[in-house]
């Protein structure tokens, strides 16, 4: 019984960092009907800005992850202006394409600027040690992990529903011509999207850097489970996002704790498959034909 | 227009094709040697997810340059040929055929990854290209025996052999669980433990894979607790070596954890575990007490002082090129392919390098087959806990 709440609890905390991945994924997805694909080095990029100010610079824990915050906004927003909206008649695959190339660029700026080792990445809270409960241990880095998400999300649902820049994302979201016509500069709200998906994914950055160990590739994994985990709960539904990580944090482990280890990272595409088949716009999101 | 740049192009090609093989082969010369130069080379992963371990073919330059410094190989310099392959056996084998079909290099030394050289160890063969310490522990470098080819990196299944024996026999531990790399790296270890085991009458307490691409290994760690396991001995990257650590220690479970020679620079190991992998025992095949060590790290700072990372990897550069070097002196002025190679098969019981116990025969080209152990210590420091231990399985 201990091992399956071990098996819980490893599955929540990786879980969240996917869900905060996908958010990050479907913030943008929502927007513009783009995957982006560089989500995840600029996740790495920013975790490495945090590292960089905390190793070298000296800056305390906490002011460092504020100023990275700041500048993940900064990196989604330049690399909107810089790669995405000088495309000349953007089409979906042209922006992915995009997208691409802004992944491989990141990618190879760190490795040239950071190397390709590993980076201890230092937290001020205890990796090893914190709660137990019945012989399972719940680490103060696992309570953080699921505390830093629940807020994000929290905080994202708020932005959405009271605030007015909030309402004018879901409005271009929804109809982009009608927004404009509403007056709403849509292309300075796209430009803000990638922005604040960019910071939803430089926390999802901090809290994997500690587990994962801080390398350039370190995002690799967790960003194509987080895009599975999006695409299980539904690529345009961000509650769904969030539900989808949580789950596929949980089915990986059950996986890989009671049917195989060998194949519990191939399982999480098995999923995509499976959802893509059965459900094919995700759990949380209802079904619609597009028509012409 | 057109059609004059198409006869352009047809004009260089064939002057390219016709004018390299004269460069090179003229008349009875040897590939890649001159009066005064011998041509060699070597892949490594400069950039890409392997990148770290770029730095044995950068070690190898230096290496090179203080030989050079001193006078070369019987007069003859040797020149260079540094070349990235990302990791990526693609482009590997488009490096090694422009190191034989356009530099023409006498022999490629070295060279990080056993993908990447198995996909052009056939193509060097058939080229009778000498290829001097591939730098993994595979067996596919000498066995089948391979005539052209002189392995210098123990045999992973020969080391994890040698350290399960250690584990048993010095340690008396009887639960023993393996943690591996689930690809060809991984299994040869495992393969090399479950032989001794066998031998004993004996059984792994648990096999537990990991993919390269993995990072959650909370349920790793828990297959391993599981087992009841009070050593664990790891075939992993670097990286999945810190990561298992950590969560192990979360779950509270803590074996002696025994590791790969690819996890064998404690400074580095201590350093991203943030002091965990204090007490990990660990094999080494670099004798770090050779008084060669200190000339080659002066030689770094000389040749190639922007160099950031120093540690058992850069000197595993220096340690990869040594035997080759000494068969070239071995086989004096009138250096050819074959020359060379019964030069290399006069090595035997050499000690005068960073290894130990360089042998090769005509039938046997596995020069090394011992390592030894250290234990890392406060603040990532070497103890040397075994002298070398010989592998005497079959």
């Amino acid at each position: 019984m201990v091992f399956f709440f071990d098996l819980v609890i490893g599955g929540l905390a990786i879980g969240a960092c996917y869900a905060l991945v996908a958010l990050a994924m479907v913030i943008i997805y929502k927007t513009s009907e783009v995957p982006n694909f560089a989500q995840g080095e600029m996740a790495m990029i920013s975790a490495f800005v945090a590292y960089a100010l905390i190793e070298s610079y000296g800056v305390g824990f906490w002011t460092a992850a504020g100023l990275t915050l700041l500048f993940a906004l900064c990196l989604g927003v330049v690399l909107e202006l810089a790669f995405l909206r000088p495309a000349k008649n953007p089409n979906i695959l042209g922006l992915i394409v995009i997208t691409l190339g802004a992944e491989m660029i990141l990618y190879g700026l760190a490795g040239w600027k950071w190397g390709a080792n590993q980076h201890p990445f230092p937290v001020p809270f205890s990796e090893y040690g914190g709660v137990t409960y019945a012989d399972v241990i719940i680490t103060e880095i696992n309570i953080w992990t699921f505390v830093t998400s629940l807020v994000m999300m929290l905080l994202l649902f708020l932005f959405f529903r009271y605030t007015k820049l909030g309402t004018a994302m879901k409005a271009v979201q929804q109809n982009v011509f009608a927004a404009k016509a509403m007056g709403i500069p849509t292309r300075r709200i796209l430009t803000f999207t990638w922005g604040l998906s960019s910071v939803t994914g430089a926390v999802a950055g901090m809290l994997i850097a500690p587990i994962a160990t801080l390398d350039p590739n370190m995002m690799l994994d967790p960003l194509l489970k987080g895009f599975a985990g999006a695409v299980l709960g539904g690529m345009t539904s961000l509650p769904g996002a969030a539900l989808g990580g949580y789950m596929l944090g949980l089915i990986e482990n059950f996986f890989g704790g009671y049917v195989s280890l060998e194949f519990k990272s191939v399982v999480a595409f098995a999923v995509i498959v499976l959802v893509l088949c059965v459900k094919p716009s995700g759990l949380l999101v209802r079904h619609f034909e597009r028509k012409v | 227009m057109k059609r004059g740049i198409f006869s352009a192009v047809i004009m260089i090609c064939t002057l390219m094709t016709l004018g390299v093989p004269n460069a090179v082969m003229s008349a009875d010369a040897v590939r890649g040697v001159t009066d005064s130069e011998i041509l060699i080379g070597q892949w490594g992963p400069q950039t890409g997810p392997a990148a770290l371990w770029g730095t044995v073919g950068r070690a190898t330059g230096v290496y090179f340059d203080l030989l050079n410094s001193e006078g070369g190989i019987h007069g003859r310099k040797i020149k260079y040929f540094n070349r990235d392959d990302a990791y990526q056996p693609m482009k590997t084998k488009a490096i090694v055929k422009e190191f034989v079909e356009n530099i023409g290099v006498f022999g490629v030394v070295g060279g990080v990854g056993t993908s990447t050289g198995m996909a052009v160890r056939d193509y060097l063969a058939e080229h009778k290209v000498p290829w001097v310490s591939p730098a993994t522990g595979s067996s596919h470098w000498s066995q089948p025996f391979q005539k052209y080819i002189f392995a210098t990196f123990p045999q992973y299944h020969q080391e994890a052999y040698v350290l399960t024996e250690y584990a048993v026999e010095k340690l008396g531990k009887k639960k023993i669980a393996f943690f591996y790399q689930n690809d060809d790296y991984g299994k040869e270890g495992l393969t090399g433990a479950k032989q001794y085991l066998e031998s004993k009458g004996m059984t792994l307490a648990a096999e537990v894979p990991v993919e390269v691409t993995d990072t959650d290994l909370k349920t790793h760690a828990l297959k391993l607790k599981e087992s009841g396991a009070e050593v664990v001995i790891m075939w992993v990257l670097p990286k999945h070596g810190a990561i298992i650590l950590g969560v192990s220690k979360a779950i509270g479970f803590s074996p002696q954890w025994i590791s790969c020679s690819t996890l064998s620079d404690p400074d580095l190991m201590f350093n991203v575990t943030k002091g965990l992998w204090k007490g990990v025992m660990y094999a080494n095949f670099v004798n770090m007490e050779s008084p060669n060590i200190k000339k080659y790290l002066e030689a770094q700072k000389k040749f190639a002082p922007n160099e950031k990372y120093t540690g058992l990897f850069f000197l595993a550069g220096f340690y990869f090129a040594e035997p080759m070097v000494e068969g070239l002196r071995r086989a004096g002025k009138d250096l050819t392919v074959d020359s060379f190679v019964k030069a290399m098969e006069t090595i035997e019981g050499w000690n005068d390098w960073l290894g130990y116990n360089c042998t090769f025969t005509a039938t046997d080209h596995q020069g090394v087959k011992s390592v030894y152990m250290e234990q890392c210590g406060d603040d990532g420091a070497r103890i040397k806990i075994t002298d070398w231990l010989v592998y005497k399985g079959k």
